[in-house]
């Protein structure tokens, strides 16, 4: 049986789990090989692969794209397995985090890591700037993305660094860099099924309007073509999960602090890593098989170690301090446990692949400073409206 | 080589005891030294293109598994789609501009370096050097070098010039890729040119030299002419090749900003790879093929009034 | 003039020597204002790396071994072709000689869909067995063949008609004289086919997914997203890695490699 995953530092766990199913179930499946892909190409590999008839059985899948995924009928069905699997306990799930992986009450996905996002702060360089801690904000309930960005500004104007850093390049990946904060806006660019073009409400607007500002006019983010790494100290705040604590030292002082808020008030958003077995496997009941024994609550803590799960039960500082030792206590339960409970999931499209280019493509007028969001995102839907009314 | 393309040859030799016995075995032998190259050729290029014509005219999502013949469809969607005629706008420039700045630099480089002066063969090398470099390395490096922060931008604002933002701006992109492209490749053809250059006979130069023609005007009365055929063979290999740039857009613009440097085969991977409409993509294919075509005869049927010999 | 070589040779030169250097640099000095060349701090961390953050030597080791295989073939095939366009008389010739001037034509995006098919259908997907093939015998093939054929048009025919006296047939001629005579045109295809297959990035992008099965190439843009960081030093250290060794091959053998492309047909 083979896995797809998009990272190699983590075989080591998931071999250890296969290698206890293989000994408990030696009839079942004699092996189980992990392979990782590059991340950057990897659901273009993994679709062309499926495309070709070669789909490994088991494949791991980020939130964006599991609606196309679901939606397409390449992922098999797991609720008749999971349900009779013996004390998998599927209640203990938390209902938010399967719902990107589930339509019409069936799971065809399970989403093994449930991480919310949260801003990473360099201390250092906010002291320099003369800005305030952010957690003095959040106590006196000020933190807010308005807040935010004018303290990048500041880092920004008073130091080489530069103020913030979404969570990916917005110019080349607006969904991977966007998607978490238009939720604080309210903002939906589709609808719920997909199938009608949003990015000319009112919500949506005004979040594209407020980042081309934050971009051309307050300066608090990098301009398209600028690269810097917080991690080596050059950016005042970044968005993103806590497996990226692992690789932030001691160079400077740094702090981990949950989403602000938006024009709609705080939203805790969570980007997910998901699992699913692929129909077209060869023996998609063994698949489905190992993929409860892989994501049953003992294999859930050991994973835990690097991944919070979607489990409410073990949501507590103990199992996550494995997975990041950086953060202190506190850190893990006001941004990561307490987010992920009521967080809402990054939005993906089931046409993922086919609008991904198209959008980019239009956007990019819009990163000039002159660039006008309304008109932009009116593009936008006509370009389009025709691949995704046909859902 | 120039008379290879042309297919002017010498005369077989004459078998001398020219028994028939010996030209069937030398019709076999030459048919079999031929079949390789002939049969892949045909196996590899030819017949897999008579599918991309047939799957031109398909809808074929494979990662739903729909293969419906929908007739000239996708060529009519081709016909009406600004995005595949302006990515047909920008493998011409893209074409044009690399052919027109690599072999003129080639040339002046070729020029400079043919002449036997100490110092010369280093800096053949260094000229030389990046075409032994891989394409993905070569082009990671400038990647850091033109980002907006980068190298080059750094040194032009201490001169106090406020460089572009290389890769981000639509007006520069294309014009920057075709730049890293040269510096990547003008070696090779510089080599080409230097060897031409060394085969014109130095008799003939002398001669004109003797008769009191400027070195000026040996260079362009003498020199250059007996080179046109090398320059036809360089510019079509080079404009071939441009058709064929793939790793400096994936890696450098992914055909932005907008889709100032999306060329045809760069749309042609997006669409089917991840877009995954191989229908639509086949129908795409058979436009680039048509377009190599065509700037191929091009250059082909205008040879005679350029290139020195030439019948 | 030489005032003008140098300024010319900066921007062929300087990226290289930038590479080197900031593969020594912290993650941070890459970016550094105003931009420098040596690293202010040395580290050997981006270095250290190389080799964990991927099976950065197997896929040395891949590329290194499909490029002498593709090199290899390359030059069987072309010079076989090559020979017969050349010198022998048989059926078709002229005709099969325009056949493969029109499959120069055919770009490789254009055909890579039914490939592609082939390939899966054919279980060799995540092989190395297309990189391989694809470029010995596809259309890539074509210009050895034209580059053979010109320089054994070259080859005086007297020193074969010798060899005929002596009893040789066809085969003899071609494996005892006119093959090991063909040194410069046997360099210059080499040359060619070993760089571009050792190029070659779109092909392994489509047909590979396997890291230990990558090439230089595609490990290379690997460093920039493994844990979602790029890690920009070890990328750069990992790409001087890839380049010092051709170059100083190149360096070494820069006669041999400038006149083996110089003494082919490639002439006017």
């Amino acid at each position: 049986m083979t896995v797809w995953t998009g990272n190699e530092g983590h075989h080591e766990i998931f071999e250890a789990i296969a290698a206890r199913y293989i000994e408990e179930n030696p009839e079942l499946v004699s092996s189980v090989s992990f392979e990782s892909l590059p991340a950057a190409t990897y659901v273009d590999a993994l679709t062309t692969q499926i495309a070709g008839g070669e789909a490994p059985d088991i494949a791991w899948l980020m939130e964006s794209y599991a609606a196309q995924f679901v939606d397409s009928g390449v992922f098999a069905d797991l609720t008749p397995t999971f349900s009779e699997t013996e004390g998998y306990e599927f209640d203990d799930l938390i209902p938010g985090a399967i719902e990107l992986w589930s339509r019409d009450g069936n799971l065809y996905g399970y989403p093994f890591s449930n991480s919310p996002f949260g801003v990473y702060v360099n201390l250092d360089l906010i002291a320099e700037a003369g800005q305030e801690n952010p957690r003095d904000l959040i106590a006196s309930g000020d933190w807010t993305y308005d807040e935010l960005m004018a303290a990048a500004a500041a880092v920004s104007s008073t130091t080489d660094a530069a103020g913030f850093l979404p969570h990916d390049d917005p110019y080349t990946n607006w969904n991977g860099a966007l998607g978490q904060m238009w939720l604080a806006w309210g903002a939906a660019p589709w609808s719920a099924d997909g199938s009608e073009c949003q990015f000319t409400d009112p919500e949506v607007v005004e979040f594209f309007d407020w980042f081309h500002t934050q971009v051309y006019e307050v300066g608090a983010i990098p301009l398209p073509g600028e690269e810097f790494d917080f991690a080596s100290g050059q950016a005042g705040f970044m968005m993103s999960q806590l497996s990226m604590s692992t690789g932030l030292g001691d160079d400077f002082e740094w702090d981990f602090v949950p989403l602000p808020a938006g024009p709609a008030g705080q939203v805790s958003v969570v980007g997910q890593g998901g699992v699913g077995v692929v129909a077209q496997s060869d023996h998609p009941e063994v698949a489905a098989d190992f993929l409860a024994y892989f994501t049953n609550p003992e294999s859930t803590r050991l994973l835990a170690q690097f991944f919070p799960p979607p489990r409410t039960s073990l949501l507590t500082t103990e199992t996550l301090a494995d997975a990041a030792p950086a953060l202190s206590a506190e850190q893990l339960q006001s941004t990561v446990i307490d987010q992920s409970v009521e967080a809402v999931t990054k939005a993906g499209h089931p046409q993922m692949s086919q609008i991904n280019d198209p959008i980019r493509v239009r956007l990019d007028s819009l990163w000039t400073p002159e660039g006008d969001a309304a008109s932009v995102l009116a593009q936008v839907c006509t370009d389009i409206d025709p691949i995704i009314s046909g859902n | 080589m120039i008379s290879a393309v042309t297919g002017r040859r010498r005369e077989g030799p004459a078998p001398s005891g020219s028994s028939r016995r010996l030209r069937r075995i030398d019709h076999a032998v030459g048919l079999a030294f031929v079949a390789p190259v002939i049969i892949g050729v045909l196996g590899l290029g030819l017949v897999p293109f008579g599918y991309v014509i047939w799957y031109a005219f398909h809808d074929w999502n494979p990662l739903v598994g729909t293969f419906t013949w929908v007739g000239s469809a996708n060529f009519s969607q081709l016909m009406g789609d600004s995005t595949v005629w302006a990515s047909l706008g920008v493998t011409l420039a893209f074409a044009l501009m690399l052919m027109v700045l690599n072999v003129t630099l080639a040339m002046v480089l070729a020029l400079l370096l043919v002449q036997k002066l100490p110092g010369t063969t280093t800096f053949r090398a260094f000229f030389f050097s990046p075409v032994v470099v891989s394409t993905v390395a070569w082009v990671l490096i400038w990647n850091f070098l033109v980002a907006s922060n980068g190298g080059i931008n750094g040194v032009l604002s201490m001169l106090g010039i406020m460089g572009p933002n290389w890769l981000r701006d639509p007006d520069w992109a294309l014009v920057t890729l075709v730049v890293i492209q040269v510096f990547k490749g003008v070696g090779m053809n510089m080599i080409l040119f230097i060897a031409a250059l060394q085969n014109v006979p130095a008799d003939v130069k002398e001669a004109a030299r003797i008769d009191g023609a400027s070195p000026r005007r040996v260079l362009t009365s003498i020199t250059l002419p007996l080179m046109t055929p090398t320059v036809l063979l360089v510019t079509m290999i080079t404009l071939i090749s441009a058709m064929d740039v793939f790793a400096p857009i994936q890696i450098l613009t992914q055909g932005g900003p907008g889709r100032s440097t999306t060329v045809i085969s760069y749309l042609l991977y997006r669409t089917a790879f991840v877009q995954q409409d191989f229908g639509y993509a086949s129908a795409i294919g058979v436009l680039l093929f048509c377009v190599v075509l065509v700037m191929a005869a091009l250059q082909w049927g205008t040879r005679k009034r350029w290139v020195h010999d030439e019948v | 003039m030489y005032a003008l070589l140098i300024v010319m040779s900066v921007p062929f030169v300087y990226p290289l020597l930038w590479m080197v250097f900031s593969a020594f640099k912290p993650a941070n000095e890459i970016f550094a204002i105003p931009p420098t060349l040596f690293p202010t701090t040395w580290t050997l961390e981006g270095v250290s790396r190389i080799f964990t953050a991927q099976p950065f030597a197997q896929q040395y080791l891949n590329s290194l071994y499909i490029a002498a295989l593709v090199t290899i073939g390359s030059v069987v095939v072309g010079a076989l072709a090559g020979y017969a366009f050349a010198r022998i008389r048989f059926p078709f010739a002229s005709w099969l000689f325009l056949f493969l001037m029109a499959g120069l034509f055919i770009p490789t995006e254009v055909t890579i869909i039914p490939i592609f098919r082939w390939v899966t259908s054919l279980g060799l997907m995540n092989t190395h067995v297309p990189l391989i093939i694809l470029p010995v015998l596809g259309p890539g093939s074509i210009v050895a063949v034209f580059i053979f054929r010109q320089f054994f048009l070259s080859l005086p025919e007297e020193l074969e008609e010798a060899g005929r006296l002596d009893g040789l047939g066809r085969l003899g001629l071609f494996m005892r004289i006119a093959f090991p005579l063909a040194g410069p045109a046997i360099a210059a295809v080499s040359i060619m086919k070993f760089l571009a297959s050792f190029n070659l990035y779109f092909e392994p992008l489509i047909f590979l997914r396997s890291e230990h099965l990558f090439t230089v190439s595609l490990g290379l843009t690997g460093y920039q997203d493994h844990y979602g960081e790029p890690l920009y030093n070890t990328q750069i250290g990992a790409t001087a890695l890839t380049v010092i060794p051709v170059l100083i091959v190149f360096l070494l053998a820069q006669r041999q490699f400038v006149e083996g492309l110089s003494r082919t047909g490639l002439k006017g």
